[in-house]
């Protein structure tokens, strides 16, 4: 590639209409980054007892919907899409094809996480009939909103569109080098929308057939058995949709961040294709404790499970692999000594280093959630929630924060305000995970359940392990708080960085991989055969299953009430007034009946 | 800039395999990894699970 | 390699059977009409096995407390009134989801008495945290000596 030119530009100076869209997101994914910050220490101080004064524990539900949907949902792909954008065209080396295309799903996946946000939100004002406390899971037959569902459908929609704008524009670039490999940053953005194209189906199918004709009362009920495993289709999947841009991140830039290359370029397709292939056929192990499945079904599913860590112990070896080169060539030396040779002082090294070491533990515990019958002991418990703070709120957004120590100069020519404070960041958040998540863990085991605004219960105590839980308790609390700071310390830092002038000279180009795509076989390249391959394994795990649940269930749920978390005062006086009026009917036909009898 | 491109880096070979580069200490730190993890396994699984009262029959 | 045999079929040896769809469905809206859910409550259905007949919604379970006997094999039959919640022995590992129109089927083995909260541990709605029961293991006699309908 072209590393003597790149020297000397910033992505900014090359793409400056790019860098704007890469600007925009990133921007998009920062709000949504404070806005669940600040949730998230509402809940953690609220959830621990230590301050229960700024909201009712009615309204933590909707503080935790709000939390979820904005840091998994809006910080996550916002933040995909943005790097994704400057990845494809840093490594096609070329513009994008149509920008107002790129400017229009831009404003779809806005307008479609405004939508949802204001619904959320919503629940918080007691004068607007509106509420989606359904949490991001949105299990029916809880009922949200009918916004909420919408403004989900279009950020999908926007997505999709996003996707198509990568796909056409290495098209073009394939037309004009027809005979030259993916570039290995285009190949992992095109094999990870593919991934989301298949997934996302699910939810869309989901939520345009059953929720929202639901929620607006076209249809009378829905099956929740279907509704919740069509989520779930979606739900492990898109795991790996956050985790994929920091793979790329880890593959591609931590490399270069310690001083080396990518070790293997070819490895690093494998994993990807492995994703896209492994990902999807899976979902059913978040339901290893649903009642109508058959517990064939959930073994299929465990068994693709232990398959997926393959992809991800060939990252953690190529990626330290790299990282071991790197140190190298600076000199270090011994079995383990080499380790002292890094750039530590470095925020985006080091804030990369620390995710992945997290990702590593977070590897234990989701090894536990896999498990099938070990599940009965951590299933819905804090365990859970504290296994993906160490995954998708760490490895995942860790990474996103420490990458953009890295990134933000390369798309606007300002060079970090602080590194400095950057470092105390990443490192602030590393020791306020290991605190929340290690507690969170330690209290899963005892029994304390997820999801809720008061985990102490009047009939029973908890029994005492690692330390009680008023102490694990102090843990969550104390861990959480150090991961608001640490939000705001990144926050304040960038803010701070956009008054910095714009300088010369932050290019700072990527090396080609040790072994570069040329060792790789041709048809790892082939992207129709692997999107076969995986809808085939989708189709294997999914059709029977779902079709043994509409046959239990019907399309429309067995029976099945609906419960609108948003209307509850109206419904309950309309559901009065029916209810004299069936009565009434009823009554009336009795009579006619004693009449004609 | 580019203190990547400077005298150490093979830039000139492609093929990858004439770089001597033998990831002794990644597999080091892997193999630690997987003793940590058999051992975490062995507690979760058969103390703490195992252990647990009304463990599920059917 | 022995992890992934263990974490995948570890199953096999301790004889842990998984939640599954064993059950038949049910009318979620009419549970009052239904044999088994109309009145939730334990009973004895062989020597030492006890079914326990369990309704969960909006904020509560029923039976509450539900009462069985020390040493003996409890069947728990449990549904949903309403929405999804969940059914958590703290502590232990009985915890299975509660489906509106499916009905939860899972065996546990009882040893001494005891006393154990009982927790939803799926949001339901505002009251989600409020949601809770209490399971307890008494002896025999004090099983039979109470009527032994786990009330
Ligand atoms: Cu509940």
């Amino acid at each position: 590639m072209s590393e003597a030119i790149e020297a000397e530009q910033t992505f900014a100076d090359k793409f400056p209409e790019e860098a704007r869209i890469v600007r925009a997101a990133l921007l998009g994914s920062f709000l949504a980054l404070t806005l669940g910050a600040i949730f998230g220490i509402i809940q953690t101080l609220h959830r621990t007892g230590v301050f229960r004064g700024l909201i009712d524990s009615t309204d933590y539900y909707t503080s935790l919907t709000a939390h979820g949907v904005f840091l998994a949902l809006s910080f996550t792909t916002f933040f995909l899409v943005g790097l994704f954008t400057w990845a494809v065209v840093r490594s096609l080396d070329r513009p994008l094809l149509n920008t107002k295309i790129t400017w229009t799903w831009y404003g779809l996946m806005a307008a479609g996480m405004t939508m949802t946000g204001v619904s959320i939100l919503a629940g918080f004002v007691d004068s607007i009939d509106m509420s989606a406390d359904v949490l991001f899971t949105f299990y029916a037959p809880l009922q949200a909103h009918p916004m909420f569902y919408a403004g989900l459908a279009v950020f999908i929609v926007g997505s999709w569109i996003a996707g198509a704008d990568y796909f056409r524009t290495w098209l073009a670039w394939k037309r004009e080098n027809p005979d030259e490999r993916i570039p290995l940053q285009t190949f992992m953005v095109l094999t990870t929308m593919a991934m989301w194209y298949i997934a996302s189906s699910a939810v869309a199918a989901s939520v345009l057939i059953f929720l929202l004709p639901w929620s607006l009362g076209l249809i009378d009920q829905v099956n929740p058995t279907l509704t919740r495993t069509l989520f779930w289709f979606f739900g492990h999947p898109v795991v790996y949709f956050w985790l994929m841009p920091a793979y790329l991140l880890w593959y591609t830039v931590l490399p270069k961040l310690a001083g080396g290359r990518l070790f293997s370029d070819p490895l690093a397709r494998v994993v990807f294709v492995l994703f896209l292939l492994l990902s999807t056929p899976v979902g059913i192990h978040h339901q290893y404790l649903d009642p109508g499945i058959a517990e064939g079904f959930k073994f299929i599913s465990m068994t693709n499970t232990m398959f997926l860590l393959l992809p991800s112990l060939l990252t953690a070896f190529t990626v330290v692999a790299s990282v071991e080169y790197g140190a190298r060539q600076r000199g270090g030396s011994g079995l383990l000594g080499w380790l002292t040779d890094l750039p530590w002082r470095d925020p985006a090294f080091t804030g990369m280093m620390l995710a992945g070491l997290m990702f590593a533990a977070g590897g234990f515990s989701g090894m536990v959630n896999a498990g099938m019958n070990i599940n009965y002991m951590i299933h819905n418990t804090i365990w859970v929630p504290g296994h993906f703070h160490l995954t998708v709120g760490t490895a995942v957004a860790l990474t996103f924060m420490a990458a953009t120590y890295w990134l933000w100069p390369q798309i606007t020519n300002k060079p970090i305000y602080s590194r400095t404070i950057g470092l105390v960041q990443v490192v602030v958040w590393f020791i306020g995970m290991a605190l929340m998540s290690n507690a969170m863990h330690a209290q899963g085991i005892l029994g304390v359940p997820r999801r809720t605004a008061e985990p102490e219960y009047s009939g029973f105590d908890y029994p005492t392990m690692f330390g009680g839980f008023e102490e694990l308790n102090i843990q969550i609390a104390i861990g959480g708080t150090l991961l608001f700071v640490s939000t705001v310390l990144f926050i304040g830092n960038l803010v701070l960085t956009m008054g910095n002038p714009k300088v010369s000279g932050l290019g700072d180009p990527i090396p080609s991989a040790l072994s570069g795509p040329d060792d790789s076989p041709k048809v790892l390249d082939n992207l129709r055969l692997w999107v076969g391959i995986a809808l085939t394994l989708v189709v294997l795990a999914y059709a029977l299953p779902l079709a043994a649940i509409i046959q239990r269930g019907g399309l429309l749920g067995p029976g099945v009430g609906t419960y609108p978390v948003w209307l509850a005062p109206l419904l309950d006086a309309l559901a009065n007034a029916a209810a004299t009026l069936l009565g009434g009917i009823a009554d009336a036909s009795a009579s006619l009946a004693e009449v004609v009898g | 800039m580019g203190q990547n491109e400077t005298a150490h880096a093979p830039t000139d070979d492609v093929s990858g395999e004439t770089e001597e580069f033998d990831p002794i200490g990644t597999l080091t730190l892997i193999a630690i990894y997987f003793v940590i993890l058999v051992l975490s396994w062995v507690y979760i699984y058969y103390i703490e699970f195992l252990g647990r009262d009304l463990v599920v029959v059917g | 390699m022995f992890l992934l045999g263990s974490v995948t079929y570890g199953a096999v040896g301790p004889g842990v059977a998984m939640v599954s769809d064993t059950e038949p469905t049910v009318d979620a809206g009419a549970l009052d009409e239904d044999e088994r859910f109309s009145e939730p409550r334990v009973e004895q259905v062989g020597e030492d096995e006890y079914a326990a007949y369990v309704v969960a919604r909006q904020f509560g379970f029923q039976p509450d407390p539900i009462v069985v006997p020390a040493n003996s094999t409890v069947t728990f039959y449990v549904t949903s009134a309403d929405v999804i919640h969940g059914f958590e022995v703290a502590g232990t590992n009985a915890n299975t989801m509660v489906v509106p129109g499916e009905v939860s089927e899972i065996t546990v083995e009882t040893d001494e008495p005891a006393e154990y909260g009982l927790i939803c541990n799926e949001y339901c709605g505002a009251g989600h945290h409020v949601m809770e029961g209490k399971v307890n293991v008494v002896s025999q006699a004090e099983f039979e000596s109470s009527g032994g309908d786990g009330e």
